[in-house]
């Protein structure tokens, strides 16, 4: 089966907040998607766009005619952004990356416990073992676009107890910033980020 | 003590390439540091900024006694979660060691997240050192949560020449 990679278009969001929440709902967690297609728009296509995002497509075995969309299917996405490090400069963010299962090679089971951080999970598991070479390629295209804008790395998130992902892009070169420096993600949401914002008296 | 939190101009970016070698001193990486203040005035203050400053000042009469008006700065960019959309990212927040328990850190990091909540995100993020003790507990007792140790999640990057060979066909 062929498929191609494209840069995403306004008319693609649903199909975006479909491949989110696909993956969301295959790991029980789909109440935790809470953008709509609107909030992609805005936040991809209007003047300053928040992410990126480049589709997987393969054609359908109905298609008749290339000079529409129609038999064509959108089966797998990568979402990222620019993000910078003052001591090495731009950087490519990787925030999501994921394939229809039907589009998959084997599938690699995770720990059955069920958590937000087994999305990551799922979501790169699914792409290191793709039998179409859709991952892979997504991966290479993310890594020249990188290279191309002149990004000294491209970073992303991987759970730990997810061991053959960290392994599988320790294999292709990448660092575990959070085990070999000790760094720790830190987060506010919401509420904690209104009462920041708020100023109080000294 | 008398300060001013503002955003950072492509004048500041002298004084903020200063400081981010300090903290980077203080992080004991100086050598790691590349990036020049041409660097910084490009990438920052150019049609398509890929970060954003704030600088914390010291009016002119009571300047450092190495002569610095600027003595803090935060930087942060926008990112973007899949599941609840718009987020900010805090690159760098530091405060010069002899202006430190004294609000600043807490009025640069209060500024950035007010600038986010006005475009309209959910999440503040950022990472800290795990043996940087005096800034966990600062940041724990600003009411967030350490997502590494509660989730799991690892910080991973790939660079030079790993990021090269991945580019490959």
């Amino acid at each position: 089966m062929d498929f191609k990679l494209r840069k995403a278009e306004p008319a693609d969001v649903s199909d975006i907040l479909r491949l989110v929440k696909e993956l969301a709902k295959h790991e029980e967690m789909e109440d935790q998607v809470l953008l709509t297609e609107k909030d992609l728009l805005e936040d991809g296509f209007g003047e300053t766009p928040f992410y990126r995002c480049v589709l997987a497509e393969v054609q359908t075995e109905t298609s008749s005619d290339a000079e529409t969309s129609s038999g064509s299917k959108v089966v797998g996405f990568a979402m990222y952004y620019f993000t910078y490090d003052p001591w090495v400069g731009k950087q490519l963010y990787l925030e999501d990356f994921f394939i229809m299962e039907a589009y998959r090679g084997q599938c690699v089971h995770h720990s059955s416990s069920s958590s937000s951080l087994s999305l990551i999970m799922t979501r790169i598991i699914s792409v290191c073992v793709s039998g179409l070479g859709i991952g892979s390629e997504l991966l290479r295209h993310l890594s020249d676009l990188a290279v191309t804008c002149r990004c000294t790395g491209m970073m992303f998130v991987v759970a730990e107890n997810n061991e053959p992902s960290i392994r599988f892009y320790k294999r292709r070169g990448a660092e575990d910033l959070s085990k070999d420096e000790g760094w720790r993600v830190f987060r506010f949401d919401r509420d904690s980020l209104l009462r920041m914002a708020t100023p109080t008296e000294e | 003590m008398d300060f001013s939190i503002r955003a950072a101009n492509v004048d500041d970016c002298k004084d903020i390439a200063r400081m981010i070698m300090e903290l980077a001193e203080y992080e004991k990486v100086s050598e790691h540091v590349k990036v020049t203040q041409k660097d910084l005035e490009q990438d920052g203050f150019s049609k398509n900024p890929f970060f954003h400053g704030i600088i914390a000042e010291l009016p002119e009469p009571q300047r450092t006694k190495d002569g610095h008006t600027k003595f803090g700065y935060a930087l942060y960019f926008f990112s973007y979660s899949s599941w609840c959309g718009r987020a900010v990212y805090m690159e760098d927040l530091y405060v010069m060691p002899e202006f430190r328990g004294k609000g600043v850190g807490k009025a640069l990091m209060s500024k950035v997240a007010q600038l986010g909540m006005a475009a309209g995100c959910n999440q503040l993020n950022f990472t800290v050192l795990h043996w940087s003790k005096s800034s966990l507990d600062f940041y724990l007792s600003q009411g967030c949560t350490d997502v590494t140790t509660n989730l799991g999640y690892h910080c991973m990057r790939c660079e030079g020449d790993a990021l090269k060979r991945l580019a490959q066909p």
